[in-house]
């Protein structure tokens, strides 16, 4: 205890060096702490699961994927078609609506971009919606709700709304970009919470596809994307064994010829996806990180350094009074992984909490994420980070002292 | 603020930069710093000096490197556009992916005056953009088992061809009039022709194992007779164009009565015309996209764009990495700057006794300010242009991205080269000279607020 008393003194005598050092070491964690957690959100999202996983069902070539809405009861059930077949545990569609709620006219205030699906598959098979806190996700069930009587009530991200310069209870209409022509009606009947669907909207599939009839009816023609409005269907399936059988059994269906369709898992999905942003990703993860990294171990290191040139002569009394070298090294080490952990923790704790429930994630927009959360490894990369890059910085220095000799010290000072 | 900055015009940062330092010197030299002293104390404490400008190093060289990878997406966008061409895309369609043109109104498009004729016909290039995903047929462990594919299926290569500017490598062709060609296989339904971009020819090449690649007649690259698998067709290749930095280096061309009925899409969703001249493109765009409300096309509601200003909208990606990168380099830099305080503050700590006898003999405050800026700017100037020297080490390195115009999650993949250009050296050696400044100015007001008779009792 006396020991550690020491070491937090010794920082507290040189309070300005102590504490630039921790601002040099606070933001820098700050900037890894944002890099690793969206390396890490993307890690998760292809990593393969074991259970409850995701597949994804998509027109076998095109992207973006056009399959006629005549799929999907087929799809929802995995094509089973005997009753010894799989069938996936719950299941999703989803139809893009593009549009604009300036007619003719796409820019940053005016854009949206929808899922068109069952409302109350937002709870069940949404990402991260489905692991709501009981709060938000009550707040989310009544918009659901809302949504279900109303069916041209449309949910929109926040960061959307506030783009749009609407609120809830605001009526739009947008006009379809994807869908030439089609113009739809909404209500805003809720948001989704911060987070991952800050840019997106969800409006109810039924009324899209009403939408698609009196289209055809006030034409005397079909729309011309009215067989193709079927973009996704998702299956969540238990396991491996039952992905594996669903998958067999869609492939070898003869329901889907024209077009073809694919399964794949989700995380292979988002994978294939994600290989266009392979050179970004290895930026961020092999030369912006380390290099980071590398710059707070210096920074450290030449803090330490200065230290230890500084305190010679404190040093050398340290050994006349009883002092083992050791333990001098100790003294010098448990100052800087101190100084590096308290900063690094107090960084990253700091980050976790501001971004994620300030912010409502980091604002990053790659593939189909608009922005990414802090992931909870947070709460200890701070403190991972500081001891590692302190060690690293200071042991050179720590050991140097060992060669400190009482005799020299004191010739000099006579 | 951020979308007028231009790295177009950051090469003149350098002489700022220079003039900077220069200006510094000039100071030293008009006060009689001893600036030899200075030089002989960074000598001194070698270690630190060192160690100070490796942070510095590592922050810019990173920051280069990052500014690059921008500036040659940038480069690739402004590049890829040629501003006598006119892009036409469905009304709202901010994208190709996304468009939908009308079959009636193609005709209509193409005879507008302004347009050039080319054998009698209008000069335009009447295109179907898709995008696919193909399975990699050789796939290796922990990579990516689909490649997205992005196909442009043309009316007329030979139009389309001179419309974008664009040969074929020695040896290649153009696809046939009907598209496709017999299979030797008499059992395998014809091939289908296909002309792909350099970059594309590259990443297909590299998708083989390394048993086919050493098989293959170029290990490195797809070649003029090669084939590529989709589903039951085969694609041949016929040629090879010359794409190398812009957006279509990633992108098969086929004929598109061939493969819009293949895949589904049998529209048009894009037409490129080819003005007489720059105004004349402009006025098209004027004329198409409603902008002359005097003078509009009427028979349908189309959006249209130079080609110019249609990359520069695909822009959205370099934003969003330019405002990325800023942000790292201010934190970076604020990491940097706590690194140089400490180093000065330690400086001006070991020489309090100095600064008392320089005072004793004459020397003003501000010229003790003068002379630790000077010292701070020296380890920045140092540390800053091992940086930039680093960062431009990877000048030319080829990297693949995505280009969009930031509305929806559409895109273009693209091959590119790193340009680390003079503007981008500049933005470093600014940065590296502003993080010495900020970081010498405080140790240095502290220092010339020192007391000469207190300092020399230490």
């Amino acid at each position: 205890m006396k020991f550690f008393m020491l070491i937090f003194k010794n920082l507290r005598r040189n309070l300005l060096r102590s504490l630039l050092t921790s601002a040099g070491v606070m933001v820098l964690v700050f900037v890894i702490t944002l890099i690793w957690s969206i390396l890490g959100f993307l890690d998760i999202a292809t990593s393969e699961k074991t259970s409850n996983f995701k597949g994804i069902v998509t027109e076998k070539w095109s992207i973006p994927s056009q399959m006629p809405f005549a799929y999907a009861s087929t799809l929802e059930n995995g094509a089973a078609r005997e009753d010894t077949d799989e069938k996936p545990i719950d299941s999703m569609t989803w139809q893009f609506f593009i549009g604009s709620t300036e007619k003719g006219k796409m820019g940053f205030n005016s854009f949206l971009f929808a899922f068109c699906m069952e409302p109350k598959k937002l709870l069940t098979m949404m990402d991260e919606l489905d692991s709501l806190q009981p709060g938000p996700r009550a707040e989310l069930d009544k918009a659901i709700k809302e949504m279900e009587k109303n069916r041209q009530g449309i949910l929109v991200g926040q960061k959307r709304l506030a783009a749009l310069e609407k609120k809830v209870g605001d009526r739009i209409k947008i006009f379809g970009t994807n869908y030439r022509d089609l113009e739809l009606e909404c209500e805003i009947v809720g948001t989704f919470p911060l987070g991952r669907y800050d840019n997106n909207s969800c409006i109810n599939r039924d009324y899209l596809n009403a939408s698609l009839d009196a289209y055809k009816a006030s034409k005397g023609k079909p729309h011309p994307l009215a067989n193709k409005t079927m973009n996704l269907v998702w299956v969540k399936v238990p396991n491996k064994d039952t992905f594996t059988k669903v998958s067999g059994q869609i492939d070898n269906s003869p329901m889907f010829t024209s077009p073809p369709v694919k399964i794949e898992t989700a995380s292979s999905g988002v994978s294939n996806f994600l290989a266009a942003y392979k050179d970004l990703l290895t930026i961020l993860r092999w030369v912006l990180a380390p290099s980071i990294i590398a710059t707070l171990a210096v920074v450290i290191s030449n803090a330490i350094s200065i230290n230890v040139r500084e305190r010679r002569k404190e040093m050398a009394i340290l050994k006349v009074i009883g002092f083992q070298p050791n333990q001098i090294v100790f003294l010098v080490l448990g100052e800087a992984i101190l100084l590096g952990v308290v900063a690094g923790s107090i960084s990253s704790i700091g980050t976790y909490f501001f971004v994620n429930r300030v912010l409502g994630g980091i604002p990053f927009p790659i593939a189909f994420f608009s922005s990414f959360p802090v992931l909870d490894g947070a709460l200890w990369w701070g403190a991972a980070i500081g001891f590692a890059t302190s060690f690293a910085g200071s042991i050179l220095p720590a050991l140097s002292t060992r060669s400190i000799k009482v005799v020299d010290v004191f010739s000099k000072v006579a | 603020m951020i979308k007028y900055l231009d790295l177009e015009y950051a090469w003149v940062l350098i002489p700022m930069s220079i003039g900077f330092f220069a200006l510094m010197l000039l100071v030293v030299y008009l006060a009689r710093i001893p600036i030899g002293y200075n030089i002989r104390n960074l000598i001194v404490r070698y270690r630190t000096t060192f160690l100070t400008a490796v942070a510095f190093t590592m922050v810019i060289g990173v920051l280069t490197f990052l500014m690059g990878f921008i500036n040659g997406l940038k480069k690739l966008t402004l590049s890829s556009g040629n501003p006598e061409n006119v892009i036409v895309l469905s009304q709202g369609a901010t994208d190709e992916g996304i468009s939908n043109l009308p079959f009636e109104s193609m005709g209509d498009i193409a005879q507008q005056d302004g347009v050039v004729r080319f054998n009698d016909e209008p000069l335009c290039s009447r295109e179907v953009y898709l995008v696919l995903s193909l399975p990699v047929a050789e796939p290796r462990p922990n990579s990516p088992s689909r490649r997205l594919l992005q196909m442009r299926g043309l009316y007329d290569p030979i139009a389309s061809a001179k419309v974008h500017s664009f040969e074929l490598l020695p040896g290649g062709s153009w696809f046939s009039e009907a598209g496709v060609r017999p299979s030797e296989d008499p059992n395998k339904p014809p091939q289908v022709e296909v002309v792909l971009g350099e970059g594309i020819a590259r990443g297909l090449g590299s998708d083989r194992s390394e048993a086919t690649r050493l098989a293959a007649k170029d290990p490195e690259a797809l070649v003029v007779g090669d084939t590529i698998q989709l589903d039951r067709r085969e694609l041949l290749v016929t040629g090879i164009m010359k794409t190398e930095g812009t957006t279509f280096d990633s992108e098969v061309w086929a004929k598109q009565s061939v493969i819009g009925p293949l895949l589904g899409k049998t529209n048009y969703t894009t037409l490129v015309l080819r003005a007489t001249s720059k105004e004349e493109a402009q006025k098209l765009e004027d004329y198409f996209s409603g902008k002359d409300t005097n003078n509009k096309f009427e028979k349908s509601q189309v959006n249209a764009l130079t080609e110019t200003n249609f990359f520069k909208s695909l822009s959205q990606t370099n934003l969003q990495l330019l405002i990325g990168t800023m942000v790292v380099a201010a934190v970076m830099g604020f990491g940097g700057v706590m690194g140089v305080m400490n180093t000065m503050f330690a400086a001006i700590s070991q020489r309090v006794r100095d600064i008392g006898m320089l005072r004793l003999l004459g020397f003003s405050r501000w010229r003790i300010l003068v002379s630790f800026l000077v010292e701070s700017l020296l380890i920045a100037l140092l540390g800053g242009l091992v940086g930039c020297l680093i960062g431009y080490m990877f000048n030319g390195y080829k990297v693949t991205s995505i280009v969009s115009s930031g509305n929806g999650p559409a895109g273009k993949a693209v091959v590119f080269r790193i340009v680390v250009d003079w503007g981008v050296i500049g933005i470093g050696l600014m940065l590296s000279m502003m993080m010495g400044f900020f970081g010498g100015l405080i140790p240095a007001l502290s220092a010339m607020r020192f007391k000469p008779l207190e300092s020399l009792r230490g």
